[in-house]
């Protein structure tokens, strides 16, 4: 089934692909150079709508659906992986599980600020002793005079240093196991939270990624998400939503590798000629550019699937599986035509490289991915 | 205040130059198959009008001539970046014109929509480059004329516009109603639609009129007794001569033959 | 006898250099299809004495000359007003203006009013079995469009810089000065204040220009071409997108809407050379081209190409030229 994209989708793909062309390639090095939060470029992604893409409009979203949320998220990590992950972050495994989850009340209150840009999101789920493992996650939720107190300590967040909100979840129930948890939407300005740790990264380095330390946190009644218990489920679904925004992180990343290489194996000269007319070479491009069009086939099936409300888990896991390996392959093999140049920091295929490889980890590593796509599989073939 | 922006879609003028070629039937660039574009400076245009509607609450039309099919995509991005409603005039024959019987085509567009305190173009399209259709549109509307400018101050009184001339620029006052023709510069870069106005555009008006509803003047006719007797690619009468090896044998070539053609 | 118009000016009261480019293409013309050349001096100040001598000496025998207060820098409606004016009671064939501020601004407007026919943009003027054939450059300067007009009276703008001064030609003229009545409150459009942008090397006289293009990346690679045009006694050009992005002055922009040059020397760094860039420098004696990109049009224009990251080549290239020159 091929996906068609309609006049407004070529139309945004058109337009954050110029916001990325202008804004984003001129800063990507620096930004990962210095591990700088990029934040005069997101406050005109927020502009744009990028920051609350598939929020209704009434929440202050741009109603975009799945389909052109990929797109979008393409273009912006074809530029900088690193930013695009602080806008996937934020729309989402943030945006997202408030607009499916939360009350009324709840989506007034947080959606319109996240939308804008005003706030950014952050989601806290992994623990240290909490990975792939994550539903025997162990923060802890009590119900005390009328307020939650959370205590724990969150890892690897995206967005920690900056985040405004946290969606936070923790045990609140006596059942082991996804079902003992609850989900919850955490201000930063609460008392007894903070930032912790902050990582230093092999890749994505503009984007923060800190440990979230509960110590008695106090949370109102009314910042629960869903309902008591609901925890696990909310964070599984969520996390397919998110799957179909790395499986277009990876796109992004592997459409750099394309076309940096394409470009430099034109000028590069050995042996007389362009190095770009060896066979070897031309294989090498060759296999990249079927390998990221049927990541991308993989990646819009199952994006114009969740936009069609139809059940996407298995797909979701497919494209999210496929094309971070594919990243991955794709930017190993662009260090590999650039040869010694590749493995400067002169050209961008080294970040790419680092890169690449958170793909294949946060959001369910591959093995996790495989895992998932196995209990999707027909008894019988 | 009401303006209208006159946009054309052309062939992006940075198409690669072996998709270049000119039809000798029509005279024309070949346009099949190749990807088509706002003219260069109409979005200038449209950033100058646009920038007037967010000061003032200007009311923006744009208008275009061209076969319906091949417009519209020009038309949505100029609704998507705020533009409020958009007018086709769909002429088959549009591509062929020249810039003065498109200038009396579109004069009679803007009599029929009625009111227009300024109408911005290009300062030149970027296929055809004649710079006619901003003086003939004021010609034909008995309407004052300021090409090459910037930007538009509008305050109390008369707007006054900012020209750019070769050595920096002339502040005009202008007597509305005004046609201008609009070239680049910082102040106008054209803005990127947001995704909610991308969404919008298409619940905004697009009117469709075909030649025959439009009443062109009489008067003047510079396009005609011209005639186009050839459009021809040049002969490159030399090849560029490619310096090769490393950075450094590059530098000491290209070093001698500068030397060589007297030129250090 | 019939004739053609040659519009001049005198702003600031020296005879523009375009007027004479006209008197050029007047003469070129003139011979074959059996026309005087009338020269119409407008402007306003002392100057406007000896401007005529100097079209004299360049062969135009008879000047109309309109001084009016109103004829200053940029003041097109008093302009067009002051040439519809003589235009009507002269009646030429042929009016030729300068395809410059002025006349982009005024001669479709005149062409009009003159219900004569218009072609603009000129780079070059001939005639043949009674027709004026003028060619222009068209689709960014890919293709040169050949337009013939048999129709009269017509009207040519011609693009500044595209013919050469005439040689002096000597020859014992006249002036005959044309009142022409305006007031303020007739014109459309009042010019109310002129700023000059500081500029120190005449671009469109530098014999050797270094320009930048979309390829530097921002404005700090500009430091390295000023230098770069400095060891090379030029100055430094961009393309548009520079200058579009503030890259760069708008003066330093060159091409189509910008400035065009003939400099003997053009060094290209970092310009894909694919729109009207291209169009105001292909008049250089020799364009040598760097680009990362092999298939940049350029390329295509250029008579020596490198095909690098111009930070790989113009630090050494600055360097080189300092040693051969002895700097």
């Amino acid at each position: 089934m091929a996906v068609q994209l309609s006049d407004e989708h070529r139309m945004i793909q058109a337009m954050v692909r110029e916001f990325a062309t202008r804004e984003l390639l001129p800063i990507a090095a620096d930004l990962d150079q210095h591990s700088r939060f990029p934040r005069e470029a997101l406050k005109r992604a927020a502009e744009l709508g990028l920051m609350g893409m598939t929020v209704p409009e009434d929440y202050g979203g741009a109603g975009m659906e799945p389909l052109a949320y990929v797109v979008a998220q393409e273009e912006l990590a074809r530029a900088c992986a690193g930013f695009q992950t602080i806008v996937s972050v934020n729309n989402s495994l943030v945006c997202e599980p408030i607009l499916r989850w939360g009350s009324e009340a709840q989506k007034q209150q947080y959606l319109p600020d996240l939308a804008s840009g005003r706030k950014l999101g952050c989601y806290c789920l992994t623990e240290p002793s909490a990975g792939s493992d994550a539903m025997s996650l162990r923060t802890t939720a009590v119900l005390r005079d009328g307020e939650w107190r959370l205590s724990g300590t969150k890892i690897f967040v995206t967005n920690g240093a900056e985040a405004d909100l946290c969606l936070v979840y923790a045990r609140s129930e006596p059942e082991p196991g996804a079902r003992g948890l609850s989900a919850y939407l955490v201000e930063k300005s609460f008392p007894g939270a903070s930032v912790g740790k902050i990582e230093k990264k092999l890749g994505i380095r503009c984007s923060s990624t800190t440990e979230i330390v509960l110590d008695d946190c106090r949370v109102p009644e009314g910042n629960l998400l869903g309902e008591r218990g609901a925890g696990g489920r909310i964070a599984l679904a969520t996390l397919d939503g998110g799957r179909i925004g790395i499986a277009a992180q990876a796109l992004g990343i592997t459409r750099a590798c394309l076309e940096a290489s394409a470009e430099y194996v034109q000028q590069r000269r050995q042996f007389g000629r362009p190095i770009g007319e060896f066979q070897a070479v031309r294989w090498a491009l060759a296999d990249m550019a079927t390998r990221l069009e049927a990541a991308r086939l993989l990646t819009h099936r199952a994006a114009a699937m969740r936009g069609q409300g139809l059940p996407c888990t298995r797909e979701a896991a497919m494209a999210k599986l496929f094309a971070s390996e594919t990243a991955m392959w794709a930017a190993h093999k662009a260090v590999q035509l650039f040869g010694g140049y590749g493995y400067t920091q002169d050209y961008p295929v080294e970040r790419y490289f680092r890169d690449a490889k958170i793909a294949e980890i946060y959001e369910g590593t591959s093995e996790i991915q495989r895992l998932v796509i196995s209990r999707h599989l027909p008894a019988r073939s | 205040m009401d303006v209208v922006v006159c946009l054309k879609q052309v062939v992006d003028p940075e198409l690669p130059v072996r998709d270049f070629a000119v039809d000798p039937g029509t005279q024309r660039q070949v346009r099949e198959g190749r990807p088509l574009v706002i003219s260069t400076y109409d979005e200038n245009a449209l950033e100058v009008a646009l920038q007037l509607k967010d000061a003032s609450g200007a009311k923006v039309k744009v208008l275009t001539l061209g076969p319906q099919a091949a417009v519209g995509d020009a038309i949505r991005l100029a609704l998507a970046m705020g533009a409020d409603e958009a007018i086709v005039v769909d002429d088959p024959r549009a591509p062929e014109l020249s810039g003065a019987e498109k200038a009396r085509m579109l004069a009679a567009a803007i009599r029929r929509i009625g009111h227009a305190d300024l109408v911005l173009t290009g300062c030149e399209s970027a296929d055809w480059v004649e710079r006619v259709v901003a003086p003939l549109l004021a010609e034909d509307l008995d309407a004052a004329c300021v090409t090459f400018v910037s930007r538009v101050e509008s305050g109390d009184g008369a707007p006054v516009v900012r020209r750019l001339v070769e050595d920096g620029c002339h502040l005009v006052e202008v007597r509305l109603p005004a046609v201008l023709s609009v070239t680049s510069d910082e102040s106008n870069r054209p803005r990127l639609p947001k995704v909610k106005d991308i969404m919008a555009a298409k619940r905004k008006p697009v009117h469709t009129w075909s030649p025959a509803d439009l009443t062109c003047s009489s008067a003047g006719d510079p396009g005609a007794g011209v005639e186009v007797r050839g459009v021809v690619v040049p002969e490159r009468t030399s090849r560029c001569e490619f310096l090769s090896g490393d950075p450094a044998e590059q530098v000491a070539a290209l070093a001698q033959r500068l030397r060589d053609q007297k030129l250090l | 006898m019939p004739d053609i118009l040659v519009v001049a000016t005198a702003p600031d009261g020296k005879l523009s250099r375009s007027s004479l480019e006209l008197v050029a293409g007047a003469h070129a013309i003139s011979g074959p299809l059996g026309l005087g050349v009338t020269a119409l001096l407008l402007g306003t100040g002392p100057g406007l004495a000896d401007a005529p001598q100097v079209l004299h000496h360049h062969g135009v025998a008879r000047v109309l000359r309109v001084d009016h207060p109103l004829l200053t820098a940029g003041e097109s409606d008093a302009y067009l007003r002051a040439i519809e004016k003589a235009a009507r009671a002269e009646r030429p064939e042929i009016v030729l203006v300068s395809a410059d501020t002025m006349g982009r601004d005024i001669a479709a407007r005149l062409a009009w009013r003159l219900g004569a026919a218009l072609v603009t943009e000129c780079f070059e003027l001939a005639a043949g079995d009674g027709a004026v054939v003028a060619r222009r450059q068209v689709y960014g300067g890919r293709a040169v469009a050949t337009m013939a007009v048999t129709r009269r009276p017509a009207v040519f703008s011609i693009k500044p810089r595209s013919l050469d001064v005439p040689a002096p030609a000597p020859v014992p003229g006249t002036v005959e000065d044309l009142a022409v009545e305006m007031d303020p409150g007739d014109l459309p459009t009042r010019v109310r204040q002129v700023l000059r942008e500081q500029s120190d090397v005449g671009l469109e006289d530098a014999q050797v220009v270094v320009g930048g293009g979309r390829g530097m990346g921002g404005p700090d690679g500009f430091a390295q071409l000023g230098e770069l045009a400095s060891v090379l006694g030029g100055a430094v050009g961009a393309s548009r997108p520079p200058a579009d992005s503030g890259w760069v002055p708008l003066s330093w922009q060159v091409g189509q809407t910008g400035k065009t040059i003939r400099p003997a020397l053009y060094v290209a760094v970092g310009i894909s050379g694919a729109t009207q860039h291209v169009a105001g420098v292909s008049g250089s004696r020799v364009i040598v081209a760097i680009n990362r990109d092999p298939e940049a049009p350029i390329f295509s224009v250029a008579h020596l190409g490198i095909v690098a990251d111009y930070r790989e080549i113009v630090p050494p290239l600055i360097a080189k030229i300092k040693e051969l020159k002895g700097l």
